[in-house]
C-alpha cells in the first residue's frame, strides 16, 4: 500500500559534508544534528566509508572531480550543492555531478530540512527512471531473438500470429517474461532442430 | 545596582486566541514581578510590549521595532505558528531570539527560537499511543486552515496508520469560522472512533458545543466513547467553553489539577500556573533570566552552551534545554477535563524533545502490526 505522507524517516541517516573548515559547515552540521542526522566533516576528499552514506553535501566553490569515489553524474545517494559564487563555471561543474539539491551560502537554519527531503526524492525519482530505461533498453536488445523465436516456432507449420500468441502463452506458462522465453526456445532450436518437445 | 534589561513582548490582546495570549503574557509578567523582586538577581528586567492584535501582517513588523526601537534580543511571545514563522526572518536578520510557549507542530529548529512548550512526540504521538487501544484506530482530524492543523494531522494520518486505522476524513475550517454544522453532520455519518480537534479559539468552541448536543442525541458520540483529543486545549480556555468541554482528552505538560494527582511538586519560590502557557511562558521568563543574570549581554550565539550546562526550575518542574534543537524536554500529562478542571489519566516525566520525529518507532508506540485475517 503507498500513502501520499510518510513521517520522513531521518533519524540516523549518515551525512558528509565535504567543504573545507568554515562557518558555513558549522551551521550546516548543526542543523542537520538537529533533525537527527549523524552528521561527518570532511575536506578535501570523501573518505571510502562515504559509499555507505545516506548524502553527501559538496562545496561548488571549491569543488573538483577527484573528490568522489565515483564518475562524475554517478553518485550512489543524493547530493546537496553548497553554492556560494554562483559564477556559470561553478553551477555547470554541479550540474555535472547531478546534485539533487541545494543550498546557497551563507547557510543557516533554513532550507536544510527541505534540501534533504527534496534531494531524497529527486534521487529516488532519477534511480527508478534509470532502472525502467535500463529495463526497457535490455528489451529492446531482445527484439532480434524474439523475431528468431517467432521464426522457430513458425518453422513448425503456423503462421506468425499464430507463432507469436504461441510464444506468449509459452511465457506465461513459464512464468517467464516473452524476451526470456523467446531467449530459451532460440537455444532449443540451435540444439537441435528437433521442435516436438516445446508444445 | 542592578542591570536593566529589556525584553520584548509580542502577544494579541484582541482576536480569536486571545484567551492563550491573556494566560502567556500573565506567565510573562508573573516571572518579570518574580525576578525582579529577587534582591539577589543581578538584573532587573523590563517589559517592552507590542500587541499584533491578532493580525499576522503586524508581527513581524512589530518585532522589527522593538528591536531597533529599544534593542531588544529577546522576545517572549507568538501564538500560532504562522506568526511564528512571520517573525523569524527578522529574528534572524536582527540576532534576536523568541522564546515561544505555545505546542507547535514540530519539524522545525532554528537557532533563534527557543521552543519552551510541547512538540509532536510530546503531545500528539502519546496522546493517540494512548487513545488507540482505548477507543479504537478510525479517526477524523479537524483543523483550522493554516499550518498548525494542516502539519498535526499530517503526522496524525500517519500514525493512525501505523495502528492500523483509518482516517475517516479531514476538514478544515477558516480561522474564526463558527459554522460547524457540516463537520457535526459529516461526523454522523462517518462515526469515527475518535475526533482529532485541531481547531483554534472561537471554531475550536463552537465545535465542542456542537458536539456535545451531537452526544446528547446519539449515545455513540458521548465523550467517554467516541472521545474529542486535542494537543493544545487548556485550563485558559475553559472559561469559553463551559461545561460542553467535560470529557475531552488533552495533552500538555502540565496541568493545573487541584486534585494534585499527577501534579508537578511546588517549589517554594515557583508559583502553580493555571494553564501550560501560563506556565510554559513563566518557564521562558525564568530560564531567559537565569542565562542573563549569568551573561547580561546573551544573544542567540550564546544560548546552546548555557543549555548544554544547566538546569532550570520551572513550573513544569527541573527543565533541561536540548542545545542543538532548543527545544524543552517536558513531561506529557494526558488530562481529561472534569468538572471544572483537568484531572490526569497519564503522566511520563522527562520526555527528551525530538521535534523531527527523527526517533519515532512505530512499534514502540503502537506494538507489532496485528495479522490481518485474508480469506
Amino acid at each position: 500500500m503507498t500513502r501520499a505522507s510518510r513521517i520522513p524517516n531521518l533519524g540516523g541517516a549518515k551525512a558528509y559534508i565535504l567543504h573545507r573548515p568554515h562557518t558555513t559547515v558549522n551551521a550546516l552540521a548543526r542543523q542537520l544534528g538537529a533533525i537527527g542526522l549523524d552528521v561527518r566533516e570532511c575536506w578535501p576528499e570523501l573518505p571510502p566509508d562515504a559509499l555507505a552514506a545516506d548524502f553527501v553535501f559538496f562545496d561548488v566553490d571549491l569543488g573538483f572531480d577527484e573528490q568522489f569515489p565515483w564518475k562524475p553524474g554517478e553518485a550512489p545517494m543524493p547530493l546537496v550543492a553548497l553554492i556560494g559564487s554562483e559564477a556559470p563555471g561553478r553551477i555547470e561543474w554541479a550540474l555535472s555531478q547531478k546534485a539533487d539539491a541545494q543550498l546557497l551560502k551563507p547557510i543557516g537554519t533554513a532550507g536544510v530540512y527541505s534540501a534533504l527531503l527534496i534531494a531524497r526524492q529527486s534521487f529516488d525519482a532519477r534511480r527508478r527512471l534509470a532502472d525502467q530505461i535500463a529495463a526497457l533498453e535490455t528489451r529492446l536488445a531482445e527484439r532480434q531473438t524474439i523475431v528468431r523465436a517467432v521464426a522457430a516456432l513458425a518453422a513448425q507449420g503456423v503462421d506468425d500470429g499464430r507463432a507469436y500468441a504461441q510464444l506468449r502463452s509459452l511465457a506465461m506458462s513459464w512464468q517467464v517474461s516473452v524476451e526470456q522465453a523467446a531467449r530459451r526456445i532460440v537455444a532449443m532450436s540451435e540444439e537441435g532442430d528437433d521442435h516436438s518437445n516445446i508444445a | 545596582m542592578k542591570r536593566s534589561i529589556q525584553i520584548g513582548v509580542l502577544y494579541s490582546r484582541s482576536g480569536t486566541y486571545s484567551l492563550i495570549s491573556d494566560a502567556c503574557r500573565q506567565g510573562v509578567f508573573r516571572a518579570v514581578a518574580d525576578v525582579n523582586a529577587n534582591a539577589a538577581s543581578p538584573i532587573e528586567l523590563v517589559p517592552v510590549e507590542r500587541d499584533p492584535q491578532g493580525n499576522i501582517d503586524r508581527y513581524a513588523p512589530l518585532c522589527e521595532e522593538m528591536i531597533r526601537e529599544h534593542g531588544v534580543r529577546h522576545v517572549i511571545g507568538c501564538i500560532t505558528s504562522w506568526s511564528r514563522k512571520e517573525v523569524i526572518p527578522v529574528l534572524e536578520k536582527s540576532g534576536a531570539t523568541l522564546w515561544y510557549a505555545c505546542p507547535y507542530e514540530g519539524f522545525e529548529a532554528n537557532e533563534h527560537v527557543v521552543y519552551m512548550h510541547a512538540c509532536p512526540n510530546q503531545h500528539l504521538v502519546p496522546l493517540l499511543a494512548y487513545v488507540i487501544p482505548r477507543f479504537g484506530a478510525n479517526g477524523l482530524l479537524l483543523g483550522s486552515n493554516y499550518i498548525w492543523g494542516w502539519e498535526t494531522n499530517r503526522v496524525a494520518r500517519d500514525l493512525i496508520a501505523d495502528a492500523g486505522g483509518s482516517v475517516l476524513a479531514e476538514r478544515y475550517l477558516p480561522i474564526g469560522e463558527t459554522d460547524v454544522s457540516r463537520l457535526i453532520a459529516e461526523i454522523k455519518a462517518t462515526r469515527p472512533d475518535f475526533i482529532l480537534n485541531n481547531l483554534i479559539g472561537t471554531s475550536s468552541y463552537a465545535f465542542i458545543a456542537a458536539y456535545a448536543e451531537l452526544g446528547r442525541h446519539d449515545p455513540h458520540f458521548r465523550l467517554d466513547r467516541c472521545p474529542l483529543l486535542s494537543c493544545n486545549l487548556t485550563e485558559c480556555e475553559l472559561p469559553a467553553i463551559g461545561n460542553t468541554a467535560k470529557g475531552n482528552l488533552c495533552a500538555g505538560p502540565y496541568f493545573a489539577s487541584p486534585t494534585g494527582n499527577g501534579r508537578t511538586p511546588a517549589k517554594a519560590d515557583l508559583p502553580q500556573p493555571a494553564s501550560s502557557f501560563e506556565a510554559a511562558a513563566y518557564a521562558s521568563v525564568r530560564v531567559l533570566a537565569k542565562v542573563l543574570a549569568g551573561n547580561a549581554d546573551a544573544t542567540f550565539a550564546d544560548l546552546p552552551s548555557v543549555f548544554a550546562k544547566a538546569t532550570f526550575q520551572t513550573p513544569f518542574g527541573d527543565t533541561v534545554i536540548d542545545p542543538q534543537t532548543q527545544h524543552a524536554t517536558l513531561p506529557v500529562v494526558i488530562g481529561q477535563i472534569g468538572n471544572d478542571c483537568f484531572e490526569t489519566v497519564s503522566r511520563t516525566d522527562s520526555v527528551a524533545p525530538d521535534p523531527y520525529l527523527s526517533r519515532y518507532d512505530r512499534a514502540e508506540i503502537f506494538g507489532r502490526p496485528r495479522l490481518k485475517v485474508v480469506s
